[in-house]
C-alpha cells in the first residue's frame, strides 16, 4: 500500500476502525492459537504491504509491523479511556482483547492493568493468564515498572487465595486443599524466578527485576530457608557471567543477610545438604541450642563460600568495581556477625584461628579434625571438639586475610583500575573498621 | 559477558574482504537479529579497513567492544563483545583463529574468497566455546602472554581514519 493510499485510508475514520479492529483480533487470535508464544517484538516496517496483516508469527515470536502502531495505539487507548469514563460499554472479552493489545504496546499504561485487576476479581480472567501477558510484555520492556507492580498485586491475591487463614489449615478437611495450593505456589515461585532471570538478562542491572525477585522470595518463600540456599547456589553461575551487574550481587547480599540473621530451624524436613551434617546432633538438642548450633556451623560456611566466590571473580576479571563493592558488603556483614557472636568460646576461636593461620596455615587444626572424624565412637561434644570440628575458616578469616588479599592483588594486577579498587578497599578497611 | 560475532577478513588495498563469520545473536530480540547482524558485518569490515597492518585495537561502538587484529600478511579477525568480556581472552582467541585459518586456507584464496567459497568451519565452535571465558582459556596463561600497552583503545569507529 503506498503512503498516499494509507493517508486516504487514515482520513476515513471508519476505515481506521475496521483496520484496527482487525489487528486487535489478529493479535488475540495469534495468542489463543499458539500458547507457546514467548516473545513479542516490533518489526521496523514503514509501509504496509497490500492487504497483509501487520501481525507476524515466527517461531513462537509475535511481531507487530511498525507502520500500524500510529493507528493502533491511539485507537485502543481511547477506547479504554471511554470505557473507564463510562461513555462506552465493553464486554469482558472485548476488554481482555483490548487491554492485551494495549499492554503489549505500552505496558506502563496503569489503567489497562487496573481494568485487568477488576477482570481477575470478577473471575473473568485467570491470574495465570494475566501473569503470562506480563511475562510477554517484559520480553520487550524488561524494566517496565507498572508491569512488575501489577505482577505483585496478582501474586498477592494468589497468596491470599492459597493461604486464607491459619484456622483453615488446622481444620482437618482443609489439609488436602492446602497441599495442592502449596504445589501451585511452588510452581508460581519457579515461574517468577524464571521471569526475573530473563528480564535481568535483557537489561543490565535491571533493578526492577531484581527487586521483584527479592519481594517474591520474601512473600512466597518466607520461612523456607532452603529456597534461600538454593537461590544462592543457583545464581552463582549467573553472577559469574554478569560481573558488573550490581543488582545481581545485591540479590546475593539480600539472600546472605537473610540466612545469616535467621538460618531457619534445621529440624525442618526441607533441610538442605549444607545443614545435614548438623542434623544428627541437632535433633537431640533443644530448639534454641539447635538454632545456635546452626549459627556456628552453617553461617561461617556461607561467608566462606561467598568470599571465595568473590575472590575468584576478582582475580579472573580484573577491574570490575561491582565485585569490590560486593566484597565490602560481605566482609562487613561477616565482621558485624562475628562481633555479635562474641562469647568466650568464640573470642578464643578467633585468637586461635588467627595465630594458627599465621604460623601453620591452620594445618594442625585440620589434622585433628580428620582424627576426630575417623573415630565414630568419639561422640563427646566438649568445647574443644566443637571448635576443632569447625576447622580453619578458609575464606573468611578476618582482617589479616583481607590485607593479604589486597597485597597479592596489587602485586599481580596489570590493570590500573584493579589497583585503584584494591587501594580504595584498603582505605575503606582502615577507616570504616578502624584497624 | 557475551561474544556476539567472530569474523575473519582479508585487508585489501582499499577494502576489507569477509572470508568467514559466525554470530551468536540469541540475546537479541528475535526481530532485531537480522539488522544487528548487518551492523556487525559492516562494522567488522570498516574497522579492518581503518586499522593498520600489524596492529591490535579495541574499538568501542555503541554498547559493544570490537576487538581487531590485523596481521602483517593482511589476514584479520574481529570479535564483537560486550563490555564485561575480558579483552585479553578476545585477543588470545583472535590469535588462535588466524593461526589456524592461515594453516587451513591457502593464502591465494584470501583476497577474493567469500564465506561460501572458503572452507573453514571452526568459527561457530570457537564462538560457542568462548562464551564462557574461563572454560575456554586458562586465565593465568592469558595474563602472561600479551603486552597490553601495544593494544590501541579507540572510543568510536568514527575516530578511526
Amino acid at each position: 500500500m503506498s503512503s498516499s493510499a494509507l493517508k486516504t485510508m487514515a482520513e476515513s475514520e471508519e476505515e481506521v476502525d475496521v483496520l484496527v479492529q482487525r489487528v486487535v483480533k489478529d493479535i488475540n487470535n495469534a495468542l489463543k492459537k499458539n500458547p507457546n508464544i514467548d516473545e513479542i517484538g516490533l518489526i521496523p516496517c514503514p509501509e504496509a504491504r497490500y492487504n497483509r496483516s501487520p501481525i507476524v508469527l515466527v517461531e513462537n515470536k509475535l511481531g507487530v509491523e511498525s507502520w500500524c502502531i500510529k493507528f493502533l495505539l491511539p485507537y485502543v487507548h481511547n477506547k479504554l479511556l471511554l470505557y473507564r469514563q463510562r461513555k462506552l460499554w465493553l464486554g469482558k472479552d472485548a476488554l481482555i482483547d483490548i487491554t492485551c493489545t494495549l499492554l503489549l504496546l505500552n505496558p506502563d499504561f496503569t489503567t489497562a492493568w487496573n481494568v485487568r485487576k477488576e477482570l481477575i476479581q470478577s473471575g473473568a480472567l485467570s491470574p495465570e493468564k494475566d501473569l503470562y501477558l506480563g511475562k510477554l510484555a517484559l520480553t520487550k520492556f524488561p524494566k517496565s515498572p507498572e508491569t512488575w507492580i501489577h505482577r505483585r498485586w496478582v501474586l498477592q491475591s494468589l497468596i491470599q487465595e492459597c493461604c486464607p487463614s491459619k484456622a483453615c489449615k488446622e481444620r482437618s478437611g482443609a489439609v488436602a486443599v492446602t497441599a495442592a495450593q502449596t504445589e501451585r505456589l511452588q510452581r508460581i515461585l519457579q515461574e517468577e524466578m524464571k521471569a526475573c532471570s530473563e528480564a535481568a538478562g535483557r537489561y543490565p542491572s535491571n533493578y526492577n527485576a531484581w527487586s521483584h525477585r527479592i519481594w517474591v522470595i520474601q512473600n512466597l518463600a518466607k520461612d523456607n530457608k532452603k529456597v534461600f540456599l538454593d537461590e544462592l547456589s543457583s545464581m552463582k553461575y549467573w553472577v559469574s557471567m554478569h560481573v558488573s551487574d550490581h543488582s545481581g550481587f545485591h540479590y546475593r547480599q539480600f539472600l546472605l543477610k537473610s540466612l545469616v540473621e535467621d538460618p531457619g530451624c534445621v529440624l525442618d524436613k526441607t533441610a538442605s545438604a549444607l545443614q545435614s551434617t548438623s542434623n544428627e546432633h541437632c535433633a537431640s538438642l533443644p530448639k534454641e541450642e539447635a538454632s545456635a548450633e546452626i549459627q556456628r556451623t552453617v553461617v561461617p560456611d556461607l561467608f566462606n563460600e561467598e568470599l571465595e566466590l568473590c575472590t575468584d571473580l576478582i582475580e579472573s576479571y580484573p577491574g570490575h568495581e561491582t565485585l569490590w563493592c560486593h566484597r565490602r558488603y560481605v566482609f562487613f556483614l561477616w565482621h558485624h556477625w562475628n562481633h555479635k557472636q562474641g562469647s568466650p568460646l568464640n573470642s578464643r576461636d578467633r585468637q586461635l584461628d588467627n595465630s594458627s593461620s599465621a604460623t601453620t596455615g591452620g594445618k594442625s587444626a585440620q589434622a585433628m579434625d580428620v582424627d576426630g572424624m575417623m573415630d565414630p565412637n568419639k561422640q563427646v561434644y566438649t568445647q574443644e571438639t566443637k571448635r576443632l570440628k569447625r576447622g580453619p575458616l578458609q575464606g573468611c578469616q578476618g582482617l589479616p586475610t583481607e590485607h593479604r588479599f589486597i597485597t597479592k592483588t596489587l602485586t599481580d594486577c596489570r590493570s590500573t583500575e584493579q589497583a585503584r579498587f584494591a587501594n580504595a578497599y584498603q582505605k575503606w578497611l582502615d577507616s570504616v573498621l578502624g584497624q | 559477558m557475551k561474544l556476539y560475532s567472530l569474523s575473519v577478513l582479508h585487508k585489501g588495498a582499499s577494502k576489507a574482504n569477509l572470508l568467514k563469520a559466525a554470530y551468536d545473536l540469541s540475546s537479541f530480540s528475535f526481530f532485531q537479529r537480522s539488522s544487528v547482524q548487518e551492523f556487525m558485518t559492516f562494522t567488522s569490515s570498516l574497522i579492518v579497513e581503518r586499522s593498520s597492518h600489524g596492529s591490535r585495537a579495541s574499538v568501542k561502538e555503541q554498547e559493544y567492544l570490537c576487538h581487531v587484529y590485523v596481521r602483517n600478511d593482511s589476514l584479520s579477525a574481529v570479535v564483537i563483545a560486550d563490555n564485561e568480556y575480558p579483552s585479553r581472552v578476545c585477543f588470545t582467541l583472535l590469535d588462535k583463529v588466524l593461526d589456524e585459518f592461515s594453516k587451513q586456507v591457502d593464502r591465494i584464496d584470501w583476497p577474493s574468497g567469500s564465506p561460501t567459497t572458503i572452507n573453514y568451519t571452526a568459527l561457530d565452535g570457537y564462538l560457542a566455546k568462548y562464551q564462557n571465558p574461563r572454560e575456554a582459556d586458562a586465565m593465568s596463561k592469558v595474563q602472561a602472554e600479551l603486552d597490553e600497552t601495544k593494544i590501541i583503545l579507540v572510543s568510536s569507529v568514527n575516530y578511526m581514519i
